[in-house]
């Protein structure tokens, strides 16, 4: 230690103040300090504050979509305009278009308006029956095929008002944009708040939103969900039956059996890579394998379920693994100890203790799989589709739609209804992530094990 | 000569640096040290033994508040440092840092070059005026750490390639180059090989000429070997406290006796 | 089904199987199942899955290769004078199969007999007609050509069929007799088993890689293709984007990207440095309430799907931007622009950012962090000349994850940015990305012969050899990192 020859420590050590005053300096750091803490605060609330404006601009647009605007008006199924030969027979009423319905809707609205005299002054007749919606007569041709014998009676029906008018009610329209609008007067919605006053039309909840089919570009006010959600349905479905054993056989081979050797890395790797591909490749890769090499048909959910499920197995397997490692090895060797083979001591023991981050996991993946879009829009599941699918196991062929697919079909139309049926759209959707991973946090809360 | 030593010695050891009265430290529920009084003279080393989770490094950290780090622990009593209570309200734990710096178990330093770690405590406190001031600064305390020779033409390299006992001379010239006045060290050598702990004893003996040092050692020759004073702790109480070759060759406690004699530790 | 029904066919033999098995396993152990080499279950599972493994392989490699076999045989039956100047073969052939599926759709609902089918001739019936009849819809008439083709499609479909049945059915009765005779007390059925459960296990953890397999196998197909079309150059280098149906499109990427970049830039400028302090404040100063309460709502950013982003972005953002700062500001009129895209794509990737940064900081050693609070630094000094540079590679890392996902982000693009390619500066313009170009090219009624669809297959390609570059230079940096303090 011969460099104790190096020059002492200055005798006049720089600071010798009391501890209890803070100097000049320390007062600037301190305040640096505070500055920065802001700084993480000011993220933060950025943060949240970008969480609540998502959530709030999805609701304020899209609750209205659970409301819509009915008219109650007697229509008399007259005999002589519905089965001219009267005999009941279903072909012949069948040749009825929706056309031969319509003028006796709106000749009951126009009754209806005449018998409470609510008329405004100098209201033609034609835009008085333009309030109803183009998918009322769709309806009432329906139930008359469905029941013929509602032919000659006079019953009180309710009927979609047309999407200007449930506008209206839901301050999408006013006076000064309906001067502007070609679909909509200012006198129709003066007769609106009177029918209102009246007791003829109402908003009341709206179950045919989330069970009816899409409907077509012009009414808006009569499309649903129901073919996308049974569409998203089967697609889980789909993703639930291949995902998880293969993700959990995979899981089991690469944490338990798997030797370290350049295959498994290759696997590893790929694994982990495939977790960030871009979704829209998946997209193409179900189109070009999927549908044009192996002809399978276009906007089916089983091609849809096939790509999400390549997209999802990544997430089970990830989880998968991670649960399998958190069993401690302690088990393994307790069984492999009792001369049970590995094979036997993974299947008895350490999987049924890894089910809940298994399960956990899984439905992790399928909340994120059921969000995805860009993938079945190539494969084409943009398509219009009003028909159910049947039941499975056809039905996983038959076209249909899927949630966040019809979301984005619905923005890209013109009428500014449909952007409240996506927003609306979306709190369904929300509503099942919101459901599925409070389903996972109670498993993991309930079955979460610490060793 | 050796009378002038011994009269130095006394003169030092009336000088009190840390006073300690009625500590009490918590973790959550438990209650880790127990009502400890306790003065640490200037310039001199005080050693802390007693068996492992008696609550010596607890008790260390006090003395420069490390222990607000912890969120779970909370400490009761009064410390004074040249009489200046330093849980005080008005006292910043970073002012008081400088003062107080401290040498940990692990050699920690920091991913940068040698010379980045060295002068990274007299860039935050401002110690240095200029460049050449602060390579005064990196140079003296490299010295003082008896690393000068070996680290000289490697100051641009990172502090991580050096060997573990070199790490933890490094850590010693990083705390030494702030200034302080009391220098804390926690096991500072176990985790180094015989031979980096010989240097790093011989050092902190040198270090005594300048500063107030604390050390907390789990080996009692250790203690024996560079410590003046000598306090033992046991289930987080101070049982003994004492010149250390009094204590080491006759202990008033009980308790004292029995770990020294290794009957139980 | 027919094919359900073989399937379940197959399934019942197995089950039969396996109770034979264990019945004869027990039977030479004279009823008592300690004297037998494994349980009896084992005895029981070999020979089910004897029966099922062969069979349903075979069903899977027929049904593979059947449609490939008989397109190869029909083709050979169109000549090349019958196919129209303005089609392709391909286009042909689809024709053919669609008559084929009417032919048995018709014959499904009792408009036709077998035999009809089978005789049917252009010059005597009006097929498109009597299609249209059981509601199968024909695009044009049919021509000779086309249905002695589908009649000869028909004919090989449905031998195929059968033979399939019967193969795959010999290949279950097989099975199911080798593993009947093979079972014996001696017999050491678990391990059998287990090296069967051992291959499944391999197979399913190799559907990884086939599936990076099929995404480059699909794009680089048709990406040759796209190039045997159309110039490589222009793709490459082409300063613009201007598809044209009626050919001689300009296809140039660099628009595209230029979009994509331009996008992602912005998205990291919101996503880096919020993701990046709100992962230090609630890792390193908030109090456990504020955390458990902060940090899970912005997780919540990480489930929402990006469609809502999308949404949110077009109906609020956009709108927002257009009417308080690019029109005050006389920058445009767009609500969809690449700041929109790109402040959104910023939200999306926030949690993204900091979920990754948490990870990594909290990798850094506390002793790291204590070295530097016993010098005296304040937690911020410590944070920012310590933890943060220690932490550097890391972060890189992350930073790169984000940008590969800004990148591939589809729907918040779709919705976000607009369609128009341009090579502009003005973030208020609408621009468009690689992403949205693969979307309108590949939706709709798609022409798989024209060099405009063709090339959604080359910038899809572009896209993943650049997500995969950046995830891979990611994931090394990240790993390296880890092992550095591990």
């Amino acid at each position: 230690m011969t460099d104790m020859t190096a020059p002492a420590a200055p005798a006049d050590a720089p600071r010798k103040g009391s501890l209890l005053e803070q100097d000049a300096r320390t007062k600037r750091r301190n305040a640096a300090e505070k500055r920065f803490e802001v700084y993480g605060i000011i993220a933060v609330g950025i943060g949240v504050l970008a969480l609540i404006a998502l959530l709030t601009s999805i609701l304020v647009n899209g609750l209205g979509a659970f409301q819509q605007t009915f008219l109650n008006v007697e229509v008399e199924f007259a005999e002589d305009r519905l089965d001219k030969n009267g005999n009941r027979d279903p072909a012949d009423l069948a040749k009825v278009s929706t056309f031969g319905y319509k003028p006796l809707i709106e000749g009951a609205l126009i009754a209806t308006v005449d018998r409470l005299g609510l008329r405004p002054d100098g209201m033609s007749d034609g835009d008085i029956g333009a309030m109803v919606s183009n998918e009322a007569a769709a309806q009432l041709r329906n139930r008359v095929l469905a029941d013929p014998d509602v032919i000659g009676t006079t019953h009180t029906v309710r009927i979609l008002a047309n999407a200007r008018i449930d506008g209206y009610l839901k301050d999408r329209v006013d006076r000064a944009s309906a001067e502007l609008d070609g679909n909509v007067t200012p006198q129709q919605l003066e007769l609106t708040d009177r029918l209102q006053a009246a007791g003829v039309l109402d908003k009341a909840f709206n179950w045919d939103f989330i069970t009816a089919p899409d409907a077509s570009e012009n009414r808006p006010e009569a499309s649903g969900l129901g073919v996308a959600i049974l569409g998203s349905l089967y697609m889980m479905l789909v993703v639930l039956c291949l995902a998880l054993p293969i993700g959990v056989a995979a899981s089991i081979y690469l944490e338990e059996f798997a030797p370290k050797n350049r295959w498994t890395d290759l696997i590893e790797v790929n694994i982990s890579n495939l977790a960030a591909v871009p979704s829209i490749v998946f997209g193409i890769l179900g189109l070009a394998i999927f549908i044009n090499f192996a002809g399978l048909p276009q906007s089916a959910p089983i091609v849809g379920g096939l790509v999400l499920t390549l997209m999802t197995l990544p997430t089970i397997i990830i989880a998968t693994r991670a649960s399998l490692k958190s069993v401690p090895p302690s088990i393994r060797e307790a069984a492999l100890g009792v001369g049970a083979s590995k094979m036997q001591t993974v299947f008895h023991h350490v999987l049924p203790l890894a089910a809940p981050g298994i399960l956990t996991g899984t439905i992790i993946g399928l909340a994120q799989a059921l969000g995805e879009t860009a993938p079945l829009l190539l494969i084409g599941m943009v398509a219009f589709v009003r028909e159910y699918p049947d039941a499975p196991p056809e039905g996983f062929f038959d076209p249909a739609s899927a949630l966040p697919v019809q979301v984005y079909n619905w923005t890209q139309r013109a009428d500014p209804a449909f952007v409240e049926r996506a927003s609306g759209a979306i709190i369904v959707l929300l509503i099942f992530l919101v459901a599925m991973n409070a389903l996972a946090v109670f498993l993991r809360r309930r079955f979460e094990r610490r060793w | 000569m050796n009378d002038m030593r011994l009269i130095d010695r006394a003169t030092d050891m009336t000088d009190v640096k840390i006073a300690a009265r009625g500590v009490q430290v918590f973790y959550g529920d438990t209650h880790a040290i127990k009502d400890v009084d306790v003065d640490i003279q200037d310039k001199t080393v005080t050693a802390f033994i007693g068996p492992s989770g008696c609550g010596k490094s607890t008790f260390l950290r006090c003395l420069n508040r490390m222990n607000d780090t912890i969120d779970s622990a909370r400490v009761e009593g009064d410390i004074r440092i040249d009489g200046e209570d330093i849980y005080d309200r008005r006292v910043d734990p970073v002012q008081l840092r400088a003062k107080v710096g401290m040498v940990f178990q692990k050699p920690n330093p920091f991913p940068k070059s040698i010379y980045d770690n060295v002068a990274y405590g007299p860039k935050i406190h401002g110690l240095a005026k200029n460049r050449t001031d602060l390579d005064d600064i990196v140079e003296r305390s490299l010295r003082r750490a008896a690393l000068w020779d070996e680290a000289k033409d490697r100051l641009q390299e990172p502090g991580t390639g050096l060997s573990g006992g070199q790490q933890q001379r490094l850590c010693i010239a990083r705390a030494v180059a702030t200034e302080p006045e009391v220098l804390l060290m926690d096991e500072p050598c176990s985790a180094l090989d015989p031979i980096a702990t010989s240097q790093v004893e011989e050092l902190i003996d040198e270090l005594r000429a300048n500063y107030s040092v604390v050390i907390v050692t789990h080996s009692m020759q250790q203690a024996a070997r560079v410590s003046q004073k000598t306090a033992f702790f046991h289930l987080g109480n101070l049982v003994e406290y004492g010149e250390t070759g009094q204590i080491f060759t006759n202990p008033q406690d009980s308790r004292t006796e029995s770990y020294i004699t290794g009957r139980i530790g | 089904m027919p094919l359900l029904w073989l399937i379940a066919i197959v399934i019942a033999l197995a089950a039969v199987g396996a109770v034979l098995g264990r019945r004869r396993a027990l039977a030479s152990a004279d009823g008592d199942a300690r004297r037998l080499h494994s349980l009896p279950s084992y005895y029981a599972a070999n020979v089910g899955l004897t029966v099922l493994t062969p069979a349903l392989g075979l069903l899977a490699l027929w049904l593979l290769i059947q449609p490939l076999y008989v397109d190869w045989r029909v083709t050979e039956l169109i000549p090349d004078a019958a196919i129209p100047e303005t089609s392709t073969r391909g286009l042909v052939m689809s024709d053919v199969r669609r008559v084929a599926e009417g032919l048995d759709t018709a014959i499904q609902q009792g408009a036709m007999t077998e035999d009809e089918a089978a005789r049917l001739q252009t010059e005597s019936t009006d097929i498109r007609e009597r299609l249209a009849a059981v509601g199968v819809a024909l695009g044009s008439n049919v021509r000779p050509e086309v249905l002695t083709a589908a009649q000869r499609y028909r004919d090989l479909s449905g031998t195929g069929t059968t033979l399939m049945a019967v193969a795959v059915l010999l290949a279950a009765i097989g099975g199911l007799a080798v593993s009947v005779l093979m079972t014996h007390r001696d017999f050491r059925a678990r391990n059998t088993v287990e090296r069967g459960i051992m291959v499944m296990l391999i197979a399913a953890a190799s559907i990884a890689i086939l599936t990076t397999v099929g995404i480059v196998l699909s794009m680089l197909f048709e990406t040759a293709n796209f190039f045997g079309q159309h110039s490589w150059t222009d793709f490459f280098f082409g300063l613009n984007w201007s598809p044209n149906f009626r050919g001689n499109s300009d296809l140039g990427i660099i628009p595209l990207l230029w979009g994509t970049l331009y996008i992602s830039f912005i998205a990291l400028l919101v996503a880096v440095p919020i993701g990046l302090f709100s992962a230090i404040y609630l890792s390193e100063y908030a109090t456990r309430r504020v955390r458990s309460v902060a940090k899970p709502m912005i997780e919540i950013l990480a489930g929402i799907p990006t469609i809502v982003y999308g949404l949110f972005a077009l109906i609020t953002v956009g709108p927002f931007l257009r009417d308080y700062f690019a029109q005050p500001l006389g920058l445009g009129n767009s609500g969809s622009s690449v700041m929109t895209a790109g402040l959104v794509m910023g939200i999306m990737l926030i949690p993204f950012v900091s979920s990754l940064s948490d990870d990594i900081i909290n990798a850094v050693p506390q002793a790291m962090r204590d070295g530097s609070l016993a010098l005296g630094a304040t937690h911020s000094e410590t944070i920012r000349q310590v933890v943060l540079p220690a932490a550097l590679p890391g972060i890189v890392g992350a930073i790169l994850l984000a940008a590969s996902r800004a990148i591939g982000e589809t729907m918040i693009v779709v919705l976000g940015a607009g369609a128009a390619a341009r090579l502009d500066l003005n973030p208020f313009e609408a621009m468009t990305t690689v992403t949205v170009k693969i979307v309108s090219q590949l939706t709709g009624d798609t022409d798989f012969a024209s060099p405009e669809t063709l090339v959604a297959f080359a910038l899809g390609l572009t896209l993943f050899v650049i997500t995969l570059c950046l995830n891979v230079l990611a994931l090394w940096i990240v790993r390296r990192y880890r092992e550095q303090y591990e």
